[in-house]
């Protein structure tokens, strides 16, 4: 059915949105586009030259990218699916109804508060591989000292383990109110049929939960593919470039070592990369959603 | 007695999971109220004052207000509250467009917003600089908060939920000569409380959270928001860990004193769905 006044009520419910966007998204980002095929000029300071994919052949002849570039997937790669299924499970557990359940929540949603850059410095100090906490309670169970972010081995797990900390939580809200959502009629019909707690979960819990979950992931993995304050705050990169994402470096080649093209050159392509993933998830769920 | 090994068993578990969460936050809400030489003390070798605050030492709570910390509370609240209140206004109408209104163009449009959240302030922080620059907006509030306010992830998710509602409701106002925005706020705004608040505590954590883009849009002492005095807090006073931990927990308790009203709301729907059921 054709409604009405649709067109004139939608030009103005959407101007604002779009003029936002249009001034402060798409200008900059084609900006930066633009700016990723400069160069500041050789002969004169400050002077910036077009230079075609220049700055692209560099980047993609460095070894130092596509170090860049696998530990960016690693990272990913491991990271949104461990976010997401904790963020489910943990909200599960959440979502029960028991004598003191109010506490527990209140104990798992804590996180919540604490800002990524406080997250990093409190986890910072307690990572310290001399005084801090992790290393004594460790010591107390007679588990030897560990380097934590100090090491090229451990580092990159750190930073997960601090992300993924203060991350879960915030995750969680959201599908909890999902969960909410959720009839509890269904749940009592099942019972009442015999269903144990893993079908309910797996027949009605997740395929209701389907449009907050993918929600949640496309969100998440766009944060993480962007993920920069634990590596601005605590390993710079290293140790060993063990940390040095595509983000990091771009902040690296733009700010520390001046190369404004290659840095945007660099985001270019993360932004692909993240658009290629988000893009097969939604074309991953969607399918599932229909058979 | 299985029942109670059951609870018993449960409770440990609730525990163990809760306190790995909690933990960092206490450590240093503990280290905050003791003196500053007492803090690595205890942590190295472990001793069990670590996580207590003992001996009480609230000096360093009075010491941040001393040096402009309410200030930078007052800064990150305004412009949180700000960027809420209109996000919610800007994004829901957009959301709605895409989800109920049929105009030309618009699978388009809808596709290039989605686009735009891969590209957070972050990622084009350069030239988004450039441009709040050309504005005049460097160091104002209007520098804060408006370069945000449209966001696509805040659309997709009004758009998602508003598509939820069966378009008959939509319709049958229409024919009764309801209005575009009457129907939005009679009909689609009640039905979708949750993706209200979900959308709402969105933008206040990515903005309470915000740390790249306050720093560099805003340059004066009087403009700073709690993310970046916390920063400037350890460069300062780099040996004050007891002031940062204390100004940490302060900015950490005020989003969960939001939240957790909130998490009543939650309940109070649970409530209201049984009933009607």
């Amino acid at each position: 059915m054709k409604l009405k006044g649709s067109v004139p009520a939608a030009f103005v419910l959407l101007l604002p949105a779009l003029i936002c966007l249009a001034v402060f998204r798409l200008y900059p980002i084609a900006l930066a586009a633009w700016g990723s095929f400069c160069q500041e000029s050789f002969e004169e300071a400050g002077r910036i030259i077009f230079v075609g994919l220049q700055n692209y052949a560099d980047v993609l002849g460095d070894p130092l990218f596509w170090k860049s570039l696998w530990v960016t997937l690693k990272l990913n790669a491991v990271i949104n699916p461990i976010q997401v299924v904790l963020a489910l499970l943990l909200t599960v557990m959440v979502n029960q109804r028991f004598r003191g359940i109010a506490f527990y929540r209140l104990l798992l949603f804590v996180p919540i508060g604490v800002s990524l850059p406080i997250a990093c410095v409190i986890w910072r100090l307690m990572l310290d591989p001399q005084s801090g906490l992790i290393n004594s309670l460790l010591g107390q169970i007679g588990i030897d000292k560990q380097r934590f972010l100090i090491d090229e081995h451990q580092a990159l797990w750190s930073v997960m383990a601090i992300a993924t900390w203060k991350g879960v939580s915030f995750w969680m809200i959201f599908l909890w109110a999902g969960l909410q959502a959720i009839p509890s009629e269904l749940y009592e019909a099942a019972r009442l049929d015999g269903a144990t707690a893993a079908t309910r979960f797996f027949y009605i819990t997740l395929p209701l939960l389907k449009r907050t979950l993918l929600f949640v992931l496309v969100t998440d993995t766009s944060v993480n593919f962007l993920l920069f304050v634990p590596m601005f705050l605590l390993t710079r990169g290293g140790p060993s470039y063990s940390t040095n994402v595509l983000m990091y470096e771009s902040y690296r080649s733009g700010f520390i070592y001046g190369e404004m093209g290659r840095a945007l050159a660099i985001m270019m392509v993360l932004i692909l990369l993240v658009s290629i993933t988000v893009v097969i998830q939604f074309y991953c769920l969607r399918q599932k959603e229909s058979s | 007695m299985i029942h109670r090994l059951s609870t018993f068993l449960r409770h440990g578990g609730y525990l163990l999971v809760g306190s790995i969460f909690v933990l960092p936050l206490w450590w240093a809400f503990s280290s905050s109220l003791k003196p500053l030489a007492q803090i690595f003390h205890d942590t190295s070798p472990f001793n069990a004052h670590a996580l207590l605050p003992f001996p009480l030492d609230p000096r360093a709570y009075l010491e941040i207000f001393r040096k402009g910390f309410g200030h930078a509370l007052w800064n990150s609240f305004l412009v949180s509250f700000l960027s809420v209140t209109a996000g919610l206004v800007v994004n829901g109408c957009a959301g709605f467009a895409f989800a109920v209104l049929s105009f030309p163009g618009k699978n388009v449009l809808f596709a290039l917003t989605v686009l735009t959240f891969l590209a957070p302030a972050e990622a084009i922080a350069v030239p988004l600089y450039t441009v709040v620059r050309n504005l005049g907006w460097l160091d104002t509030y209007a520098g804060l908060v408006v370069p945000g306010l449209a966001n696509g992830i805040t659309i997709f998710l009004f758009r998602q939920f508003f598509a939820q509602i069966p378009r008959e409701l939509a319709e049958a106002a229409r024919l009764d000569g309801a209005g575009w925005m009457t129907i939005l706020w009679r009909i689609y705004v009640p039905l979708c409380k949750p993706a209200i608040i979900s959308a709402g505590l969105l933008i206040f954590f990515f903005q309470w959270e915000a740390f790249l883009w306050p720093l560099i849009a805003t340059r004066s002492e009087r403009m700073r928001v709690v993310q970046v005095a916390l920063a400037g807090f350890e460069q300062q006073h780099q040996t004050l860990w007891n002031e940062l931990f204390a100004a940490s927990v302060i900015s950490s308790v005020i989003p969960l004193l939001i939240l957790l009203p909130l998490q009543r709301y939650y309940l109070h729907l649970v409530v209201d769905s049984s009933i009607k059921g």
